[in-house]
């Protein structure tokens, strides 16, 4: 028995011991469950199996540490009202929202952090990982690590944009044709229903055939495509508001459709609508990098997460894990996004934790 | 102590009750030390304002705490077991069989997908008390006793297949369907109208005598509480004000707050006459027909007038096209025939045709100030818009017609300009909705149910406030209500809606001298009195069967 694994079950039981002392129950049923699952893992898997739990619980360990922080720094630097949101944000929250700065820093920066230039060939294909290249070299001998940080920059970028344009379109229509109602809204209902019959991924490659795959073109069809879901969101929502007392005594008034959508809906409307917009920059993300993949997204050289997984592609059968290098930094990014729209979600529903 | 109860068993003993609510993240005291002591068979009337903790009390006497709140002192005894110790599992073995409850909106209260008497069964069953069919038997049994119409077929329909009234009471007849010791009635008569809640005050009048179940009677009216209390403890902001036996409370009120509740329905605004010179009336309702889209008509000929300086008060019960006609008015509605003039000139149908003129003349104040207000915009910008709008006003000047309004409805300037909606109490909301019709500067303002989701308190200064502006600025109002107490103290003439028809209309002074139409004498006597002899004297005079029921179709 390795020194390893006694120090291991010692601290396990050390602090399944302290946690039983300090009445902390649920702390105190994780540690021992996982002791007693190690005594099984230990003798299938060895030394190796707790190893990697160890890892796992270290990283885990490291994560919620890295979020508490970031919380607490949010908290000292923004404003009293904003603070005290803060504080209720769960730590996988907080986790999403560094995560999400780390992402938004590395883009911003990119080209002062990426040691070479996206497009530059400094090694050899497929080179291992050294000082110079630290995540080794691509298919053409790029430095991947230069790739991914210009690539928060590109694909990020532009799932944002695509994003953006969706909501304005979406919620213009959504917001007018709560508050018109009748044939307007009849006719932009069926047009949303026309563009969500046809499937996401088929419409958009067969609209960046027809037109090309320059960025503006990727940016309206994506942009297009989602919009629907948006327009449905804040018409669902409208719709509640619009039957208020308060809408009922500006239209009274005679006020017109805009001010009506401006100063007495949008104000109402926007907790659900900013929730929605971290969901949907998800799937936009998701979306363009399946459009890169498929070689119809952002065009070479310019570096772009999911057609980094694709040229990489081939080397996942030497069982080398660079192409899920890309690919892991999406689903980073996505989980992340989902862990703030989570708590988001749940403030504005007005749930209680019970 | 009331004499009756004194030799009788106690059956509830809270002492020092201290109640704490979570907010802004600390704990505030909601409820600071009740003492509240029931004997078997005692009914307690609870009143106070609404935020006094009558509904908290009453959940803790089943040793319940809401969400966010916590029992944090004293003890709570029942029949001999301390509650605030007891396991969640005891106490929930006294809920439902030996403690119920019987809250404000049956019709929420109720699960819409099971059937009444399901629903009626499941407690008896769950407790093993007894079998199915035996409580069903029981159930019809009770909803005899209720006086419910067809009792032996209506607890197998789904709640939403009878009406309010009648709700309520299968819901006072499940509270019972264990034969409990105490009931808790969390006002249970609020939300009907006077006539439907006759009916289901007799109803729970005799019930609650005839098993000698106690009962705690939580109410804001207290007129109803009168009628169904042996004892009644006032109280205000968490605190007991006075306790007294029913009789000696109405006659003999100790404490300057209590004093003040029983003034409440005193306020009684001189009566004003239609000028006789023969001009134009404001606003002239003409054989007005109005229907919602493929609806049935909800307006049949409906025709009165409103002149300038006057408040005519249109009563009825819910659903008599009260406010149909508003919106008929204000343009929301386009009649099916018939029309309205403003002034001797026929308003377009359609709000949407009308100038900003015409829309300057007619205002509406709203029921329920919570949804009337945008909760995002500032006051400031609430009550400035429609001055900016109608009036052109910018800058300074709109700042000052602010601070006017806001001065006009006795609010301080400083203190609300920049505040939001949310932030103020229900009568700071309403006194802000009146102040956004007055911006507009108009004729004419429609008061929809301007009181009936207030205090009597709040709402008794909202209606001074009302009787005040009119005197001050020659307004005219169209008063929508069914609290005849309010139309008694504000109104100069009365216009009776039922089944969306004029039935009768004239002077206050004539309207509450008899003789009366039938319905409006029905809505008259319906309205509960401070005697609290008043319930027994009504029924006497209608006969047990048919109290409140003449008023259905």
């Amino acid at each position: 028995m390795s020194i390893f694994v006694i120090v291991y079950y010692a601290a396990l039981i050390g602090a399944s011991c302290l946690a039983a002392f300090y009445k902390q129950r649920g702390v105190f049923m994780l540690i021992f469950s996982l002791t007693l699952v190690s005594f099984v893992l230990g003798i299938i898997g060895g030394a190796g199996a707790l190893r990697l739990v160890a890892t796992a619980a270290g990283v885990l360990a490291l994560a919620a540490g890295t979020s508490y922080a970031f919380r607490e720094f949010l908290i000292q630097i923004s404003r009293p009202n904003l603070a005290k949101e803060l504080r209720t944000a769960p730590l996988t929250a907080a986790f999403g929202m560094f995560v999400i700065f780390t992402y938004a820093i590395a883009g911003i920066f990119a080209p002062w952090i990426a040691p070479y230039g996206e497009a530059e060939v400094i090694g050899q294909a497929f080179a291992p990982p050294d000082q110079n290249m630290l995540l080794g070299g691509d298919q053409l001998g790029r430095d991947m690590f230069s790739r991914i940080i210009f690539g928060a920059r590109n694909s990020v970028g532009l799932a944002l944009m695509a994003t953006l344009l969706a909501f304005v379109m979406g919620a213009i229509a959504g917001l007018l044709a709560a508050v018109k109602g009748g044939w307007f809204d009849q006719l932009m209902g069926r047009i949303a229903d026309v563009i969500m019959s046809i499937p996401s991924l088929i419409f958009a490659l067969l609209m960046l055939s027809i037109f090309g795959t320059g960025l503006q073109v990727i940016v309206i069809v994506v942009a297009v495509i989602y919009s629907p879901r948006v327009f449905r969101l804040t018409r669902a929502v409208a719709g509640n508001i619009v039957v208020m007392d308060y809408v009922e005594a500006s239209k009274l008034r005679g006020e017109g459709d805009w001010y009506l959508v401006r100063k007495e809906i949008l104000p109402n409307a926007t907790a659900p609508l900013i929730a929605e917009f971290g969901l949907e920059f998800c799937f936009v993300f998701l979306l363009i990098a399946g459009l890169s993949f498929l070689g119809l997204g952002i065009q070479p050289p310019t570096a772009d997460w999911g057609s980094m997984v694709r040229e990489n592609a081939t080397l996942i059968s030497f069982g080398d894990i660079t192409p899920l290098i890309p690919a892991g930094a999406i689903a980073l990014l996505t989980v992340a996004i989902n862990f703030v729209v989570d708590w988001m979600l749940f403030r504005t529903s007005g749930l209680k934790e019970q | 102590m009331h004499d009756k109860f004194k030799d009788k068993e106690i059956l509830l003993e809270i002492r020092d009750l201290k109640i704490e609510g979570y907010s802004d993240e600390t704990w505030v005291p909601i409820i600071k030390g009740v003492d509240l002591t029931l004997h078997r068979g005692e009914v307690l009337g609870l009143i106070g304002e609404s935020g006094a903790g009558k509904s908290t009390i009453g959940a803790a006497a089943m040793g319940y705490a809401r969400d966010g709140t916590r029992i944090s002192e004293g003890s709570i005894e029942f029949d001999g077991m301390e509650l605030t110790t007891a396991s969640e599992s005891e106490r929930r073995m006294l809920r439902g069989s030996r403690i119920a409850y019987v809250a404000q909106s049956a019709a929420a209260s109720f699960n819409p997908s099971h059937k009444l008497i399901d629903q009626h069964a499941e407690a008896p069953v769950h407790y093993r008390i007894k079998k199915r069919m035996e409580a069903q038997e029981d159930a019809m049994q009770l909803y005899e006793q209720l006086r419910l119409p067809n009792p032996r077929e209506i607890g197998f329909r789904y709640p939403h297949q009878v009406s309010g009234g009648q709700l309520q009471r299968a819901m006072t007849a499940m509270a019972m369907s264990c034969r409990p010791d105490l009931i808790i009635f969390d006002e249970p008569t609020t939300a009907l109208d006077v006539t439907t809640q006759i009916e289901v005050l007799a109803a729970i009048r005799d019930i609650v005598d005839e098993f000698n179940t106690a009962a705690i009677y939580i109410t804001h009216d207290l007129a109803v509480v009168a009628q169904m209390a042996d004892t009644i403890k006032v109280l205000l902001k968490g605190e007991e004000v006075e306790q007294a036996p029913t009789q000696q409370m109405i006659d003999n009120p100790q404490e300057e707050y209590t004093k003040s509740l029983w003034a409440v329905r005193s306020f009684n605004s001189p009566q004003r006459y239609r000028p006789t010179d023969g001009s134009d009336p404001l606003i002239s309702v003409q054989n007005v027909d109005a229907a919602y889209t493929g609806g049935i008509k909800v307006l049949d000929d409906v025709s009165f007038d409103i002149y300038p300086g006057m408040t005519v008060a249109v009563v009825g019960e819910s659903g008599s096209g009260k406010s149909t006609t508003a919106r008929c008015i204000t343009g929301l509605l386009p009649p099916m025939s018939g029309q309205i003039l403003c002034k001797g000139e026929p308003l377009p149908p359609r709000y949407k045709d009308r100038t900003r003129d015409q829309l300057r003349q007619a205002q509406m104040i709203y029921q329920m100030a919570d949804t009337a207000l945008n909760p995002k915009v500032r006051i400031s910008e609430i009550i400035g818009r429609p001055a900016q709008f109608y009036g052109g006003l910018h800058g300074s000047d709109l700042k000052q017609r602010v601070d006017e309004l806001l001065d006009l409805i006795e609010l301080d300037p400083v203190q609300f300009y920049s505040r939001y909606p949310p932030e103020l109490s229900g009568g700071q909301k309403q006194r802000i909705g009146i102040a956004r019709a007055l911006a507009a500067e108009p004729e004419f303002i429609i008061c929809d149910e301007v009181t009936s989701a207030l205090d009597q308190l709040v709402a008794e200064g909202i209606l001074k406030l009302l009787d005040r502006l009119q005197d001050e600025l020659g307004l005219a109002y169209m008063f929508i209500t069914h609290d005849l107490a309010t139309v008694r103290s504000i109104a100069d003439e009365v216009v009776v809606m039922q089944h969306g028809k004029v039935v009768e209309q004239g002077p206050k002074d004539e309207m509450f001298k008899p003789p009366h139409h039938p319905y409006t004498d029905l809505l008259l006597s319906s309205v509960p009195e401070m005697d609290p002899e008043w319930l027994t004297t009504v029924l006497e005079e209608r006969g047990v069967d048919n109290i409140g029921e003449a008023a259905d179709r």
